[in-house]
Order: structure tokens, then sequence, then C-alpha cells
């Protein structure tokens, strides 16, 4: 049974967030559809998680409620080749972009910017840890402490999977095509 | 930034310098190495540029109705939970404005609590993604607006240096009577604040504090007229806007009881 306390906690926290929840399960799903079922998902185990949670970044707790219920969802729904995040192919992939291989020209990605289909390609390419971070970053517009707490990685990660994230997808981007 | 690598520490600050992320220190260390290197200019434009193209390409529309009302519905207690989709929601609506009036000429009105019609009203607006029927920042454009749809005077008082802009008003309806309520905004929650006569307003209004249905509340009442305040925010926070609120208004003449 849930208490009216967790259901005013809930009211508070989650409703408010709902676009975070759902363009955040659209970038780790890669799917409209599956990105609904996720935050229902989430949504529901966030009002039993707040009989007992300790909330202090109401947003970033939300989202990693979310994120966890998308890696469940995806685990159980989608073949191996498409689990996220951590596997040894991810970290060898994450190793591979040289951040200081930046000697591209900013002009390549302002032209490149122009084709929104082609950034979404390039960003949903991005091995999921980076995706992850750099989608919390820039479109759900979190702090870096919002974001350690949201992934559960120590900020120092965070700040090397956004810089790589960045890098690669200047490199994407910079590709003639 | 325990790496090793010069180079790379160093583009790893400027990524914290882009995402607003540096101490003072580290920020004007950094201004310094950007005016003495071109290519780490290069390299601060190029990240802009990413920073573009994802901000501008990469947020997905906002969710879909049916996923924001069922998000909605799962916090609230079984019985009362909405279940009819958008349009209906707003025909429903029409139709208890149209029934409240039908139903004023044919009997009395029933003697329903004010604040439970209230918090139902800012529900149904949250609901429905549409707090206010006015959309405005300017309370000389709310008032007239609150005045010419109710028979009530209404006191706007501008709250934006305490942190709670005004995002609007709307017109809530309690019984069969039509009262002016004033939307804030306090980060992404709305604050509806209700003005009632008192003879709807004083004797009904039970609790002085409390919550309804998942949301806070807070009522009071002057020599003219009572109030009620609904949020989602946490009670704590409600009753600072309160008080805020009954300052800035007792500035402008009113007076508490």
């Amino acid at each position: 049974m849930i208490s009216d306390a967790a259901r005013r906690r809930y009211q508070a926290i989650v409703p408010p967030h709902v676009d975070d929840a759902y363009a955040l399960a659209r970038w780790l799903s890669g799917s409209p559809v599956d990105a609904e079922d996720i935050v229902q998902d989430a949504a529901l185990r966030a009002l039993n998680a707040l009989e007992t949670a300790n909330v202090e970044q109401p947003r970033a707790w939300f989202l990693r409620v979310v994120r966890n219920t998308a890696l469940t969802w995806m685990a159980k729904n989608r073949s191996k080749s498409l689990a996220f995040a951590g596997s040894a192919n991810d970290l060898a992939e994450i190793e591979s972009v040289d951040l200081t291989a930046d000697d591209g020209s900013p002009e390549a990605i302002l032209i490149a910017a122009e084709d929104g289909e082609r950034v979404r390609r390039a960003i949903a390419s991005l091995p999921p840890p980076l995706r992850e971070a750099l989608v919390l970053r820039e479109i759900n517009g979190l702090a870096y402490r919002e974001i350690a707490e949201a992934t559960e990685t120590p900020i120092g990660t965070v700040m090397s999977r956004l810089a790589r994230g960045r890098a690669a997808l200047a490199k994407i981007l910079e590709d003639k095509r | 930034m325990s790496d090793s690598d010069p180079r790379q520490d160093r583009l790893l600050r400027l990524n914290a310098a882009l995402d607003d992320e540096l101490d003072a220190t580290h920020r004007v260390e950094l201004e310094r190495e950007l005016e003495r290197d071109p290519q780490l200019r290069v390299s601060l434009r190029r990240l802009s540029a990413v920073r573009e193209a994802v901000r501008r390409h990469g947020a997905p529309e906002a969710a879909p109705t049916a996923l924001r009302n069922a998000v909605a519905a799962i916090g609230r207690p079984k019985a009362q939970r909405w279940r009819f989709p958008l349009p209906l929601a707003a025909a429903v609506a029409a139709g208890i404005v149209i029934g409240a009036a039908a139903q004023a000429l044919i009997f009395p009105p029933p003697a329903a609590d004010p604040v439970a019609a209230i918090v139902s009203d800012f529900a149904r607006a949250e609901l429905a993604g549409q707090p206010f029927d006015v959309a405005s920042s300017d309370r000389h454009t709310v008032k007239p607006w609150l005045v010419a749809h109710a028979p009530l005077g209404v006191e706007v008082v501008d709250l934006a240096d305490k942190g709670y802009p005004l995002a609007g008003g709307r017109i809530a309806i309690v019984g069969a009577t039509p009262v002016p309520t004033l939307v804030y905004q306090r980060r992404e929650h709305w604050i509806a604040l209700t003005e009632l006569p008192l003879s709807l307003g004083d004797g009904a209004l039970r609790a002085r504090e409390g919550a309804l249905d998942g949301f806070h509340m807070v009522r009071w009442a002057d020599r003219e007229r009572a109030y009620v305040a609904v949020s989602d925010i946490d009670a704590d926070e409600l009753s600072t806007f309160v008080a805020a609120f009954r300052t800035a208004a007792g500035a402008n003449g009113g007076e508490s009881r």
C-alpha cells in the first residue's frame, strides 16, 4: 500500500520531469514507443521507492530510476548486441576515442549541424555511456554532480565521458559525406 | 582530471569551462591559455559547435499527452485517478462550468468544501497542461483579465524578485461562483493562489494548511477575502511562498487578521 506521504513526494518529483524522462528514455532505447513504456515503468518504480528513498536531487534521482529501468527493460526485450553500457566492447570503444585529436574544423561541424537527421544519427552511433552523458548534459541540462548521481559514476568519469563524447561526435560530423 | 597527459587534462578543463563547471581560479588560468594558444581556441569553437548541434537537433518532442496523463495518474489514490483522454477532460471541464451554472438556477449551490473544489481545479489544470487561461508575467495584464472574468476584486502582487514570477491567471469555479486565481511559478512547478469572497471562504474553510490528493494547500483570510494557495511544491516551500505573498500584499495596504 502506498502512503499519502509517498504520493505527495511523487507528485512533487515525477510529473514535473516527465519530458526529461521521456527524452532520456528515447535516447537510451532509440524508440519512442519503448520510451513511453520505460517512463511509465520508471514512474511506478519511483512511487514505490519514494516510501523510503531519501531524495536530494529530485530530477537526477528520477532520471536515475529512468535509466535503470531502461537498462532492465532493454536487457529483457533486446538482443545482446543492443544491450546497454558497461560491456567490455564499450570500454574499448570509449578508450579508442582520442581526446587530443582535435585538429578538425569548427566550420565543418557547423555545416553538418544544419542536417538534423545527420546529427541525430551521429548521436545514436556513440557508445552508450558517452551518449548517455551527453544527453543528460545537453538535452536534460544536468550539472556534473547530477549526472554523477543519475548514472552512479564518479564525477571524474562523467567529465571524461563528456569530453570523449564530444570529441567522437566532432569527428563524425567533420567527416565529409 | 587525474589523467597525467597534460594535453588531455587541458581538454577536460575546456569541456568543464564550456559546461560552466570550472571554479574561478581554473577559469582565469584557462582564459590566459586561450589568449596564448590559437589551437586551443579552435578546440573551444569545435566543442561549442558540437554542443550547438546536439542541443538543436537532439531534443525530442515533449512527452506525449497520454504518457503525461498516465504518469500523473500513477501518483493518485486509485479512486481519484482520472483516466479519460485529454479532449474529453477539456469537455468534462467545460461541462462542469455549464453544469454548475445550470445547477445554480435549479438548486442552491451545495455546501461543498471550497478547498476541495480548488484543489481539484488545480489538479485538472495540471493534468490538462494548462495552468492558466491568460499567460502573462505582467500583473497589469493579468489583473484586468481576471477582473473582467470574475466578479471579485483581486490583488495581484509581484513576487518575481522573491523567486516566484507571475505566470498568468485563470478562473476557478467554486460551487457556481467563478473566482480569480493567480498562477505563480516556482522552478518548474506552479502555485495557484485563489481568492474567495468571505461568504464562500470563511466559514467553510476548515483546515489552515494540509494536503489533499497529493497537493499541498494553505488557506488564510483577511478582512475582505479568503485565500487558498495550492501547489505540488512541498509544504515548507508553500508556506514560504504564502509568507512572501502576505508580506507583499500587506505592504499594498491589505490587513491580515
